[in-house]
């Protein structure tokens, strides 16, 4: 047999053992990359950065432990933006029960860093003031019409068990009057599903944070200005980290906090440049072979 | 009677759904508010009953008749009743404990698995292991069925090779404007004809909905629309 028919009908665990082993290597070794932000990243990171101060960012965690590598850097870096510019926060799950453990992983995270190094009040998030954790309800279609009401009516209880009319924060946060923006992250079409009611009926802020692969969906409702930004996949989510990394280190928190999105970007970049190798080498191969037969 | 009385409340209620999201008038809101946070609840908390009755007795029958994968029945069953425990007494996380936190023995020992625990420790890693082999099917089939046969083959090609390429570091080092002019095939033509998808769908999610709300399409009542 011939070296390119040979290379045809290569058994796939050989491209398996390439892939393992160009997305391994980047994750232990990462080089170094510096994401720059592209428009749709520019603009949700511009508008939660100069929304009223008195309008909350509220996260709707609507994404699974199986897009979790992808997303929750998102909802780490829209939660480090939120608190170092003071901003209150809400955060709820509308999709799937399954959402959240994500965003209570990801609320412990963040605060965690921020009251690790405080120093006196203003510099703390303290759950109730700052922040509040709706948790998750049924069905998502009551949710976000209900929220347009009074979030009480719909989250009676918080996450924890807390009676949110009890909560200093829900005496801000009524209803979407009080949101500044609404960034559903997901990695189904739930964010359209907010623009539907939420945006549509409520005229509320809305970004979204999605995969790579469905983000080709999202686009025309960003173009109608539907969405007024939008992080869309890995990059999506290093482009936000580097944003928010840099809007601390002005605002005089130069942590240095870890960001897993830019972190797996150097695995992805060797695992896209593998995929493009293995398309061009199976064209070629395929076209020798084609021209030989003929 | 029993066809009538489904296929008119589908006819009042699925008027009255699409004419209360367009009538802001308080009365009407008012019994949408009824309609959406009390009975559509009361509805789902339903369906959550048969779906958990149906799982378990889905897998007791499979058990029962020792079916094909049957072990596996077991573990469905037992993970549904110790995350129900757990999830039901055992708290959130070490700092929200449930009612185990204070019972002894067993109780005590349960109470270190918080649900939290289970999910970052379980849910996480199984569901990302999950989805990450995708990405090793991906490559296989890249490398065996991505071929430019014809002008539309080839068409597709260039574009993935742009947007694989955009969408990494390494686009910009090689090529500046690379990045820009991904944005654009993503903004531009893909958004074009996205739309014209949409419209089509909408349309055709319209008409189904008439059809189902008049009672012309009756699938749903079972016995093939007869």
């Amino acid at each position: 047999m011939k070296f390119w028919e040979k290379l045809l009908s290569i058994d796939r665990r050989w491209i398996y053992v390439v892939i393992w082993v160009v997305v391994m290597i980047p994750l232990l070794m990462p080089f170094e990359i510096k994401p720059r932000a592209m428009p749709p990243v520019q603009m949700l990171f511009d508008y939660v950065d100069s929304m009223p101060e008195d309008k909350a960012l509220v996260i709707s965690i609507d994404y699974t432990p199986d897009t979790e590598p992808e997303l929750h850097p998102m909802a780490i870096s829209l939660l480090r933006h939120a608190f170092a510019t003071k901003r209150k926060v809400g955060i709820l799950a509308v999709a799937t029960v399954m959402s959240v453990g994500l965003g209570e992983s990801a609320l412990r995270q963040v605060t965690e860093e921020f009251n690790s190094r405080a120093t006196t009040r203003e510099d703390s998030i303290i759950y109730g003031e700052d922040v509040v954790y709706w948790g998750w309800t049924t069905p998502f279609i009551t949710v976000l019409l209900g929220m347009g009401e009074r979030i009480t009516n719909v989250f009676p209880v918080d996450y924890y068990g807390n009676r949110t009319d009890t909560l200093p924060i829900m005496r801000v946060l009524k209803n979407y009057d009080d949101m500044g923006i609404v960034v559903s992250i997901a990695g189904s079409s739930v964010p359209l599903s907010w623009v539907n009611y939420a945006h549509t009926q409520f005229g509320v802020h809305m970004g979204c944070g999605i995969t790579a692969v469905s983000a080709a969906d999202f686009y025309p409702y960003l173009n109608s200005g539907q969405f007024t930004g939008m992080l869309a996949g890995m990059k999506g989510a290093a482009e936000y980290e580097q944003l928010v990394s840099e809007k601390m280190v002005e605002l005089g928190y130069d942590w240095s906090l870890p960001r897993k999105g830019t972190e797996a970007m150097s695995s992805q970049t060797a695992a896209h440049i593998a995929i493009m190798a293995f398309i061009l080498i199976g064209n070629i191969a395929f076209f020798v072979t084609r021209r030989r037969k003929q | 009677m029993t066809r009538r009385i489904p296929l008119i409340l589908v006819l009042v209620l699925g008027i009255f759904g699409a004419v209360a999201f367009m009538i802001p008038h308080p009365a009407v809101r008012g019994v949408d508010e009824v309609m959406r946070n009390d009975v559509i609840r009361i509805i789902t908390a339903f369906s959550l009953v048969l779906g958990v009755g149906s799982i378990i007795r889905h897998h007791l029958i499979k058990v029962r008749r020792k079916a094909e994968h049957w072990p596996f029945s077991y573990v469905t069953l037992i993970a549904l009743a110790v995350s129900a425990i757990i999830g039901l007494f055992g708290g959130i996380d070490p700092d929200s404990p449930g009612i185990l936190f204070r019972a002894g023995g067993v109780g005590r020992f349960l109470s270190n698995f918080h649900m939290q625990t289970l999910y970052e420790n379980i849910m996480v890693p199984l569901a990302a292991t999950m989805f990450s082999l995708l990405a090793f099917f991906m490559a296989s089939a890249a490398y065996r069925a991505f071929r430019a046969r014809n002008f539309e083959a080839t068409l597709l090609l260039i574009a993935a090779f742009i947007l694989m390429l955009g969408a990494v570091p390494l686009g910009r080092m090689l090529i500046k404007p690379l990045p820009a002019f991904a944005e654009w095939i993503l903004t531009v033509p893909n958004t074009a004809a996205k739309r014209g998808i949409m419209f089509g769908v909408g349309l055709g999610t319209i008409a189904t909905s008439l059809k189902i709300i008049l009672g012309i399409e009756r699938g749903w009542l079972g016995g093939g629309g007869k």
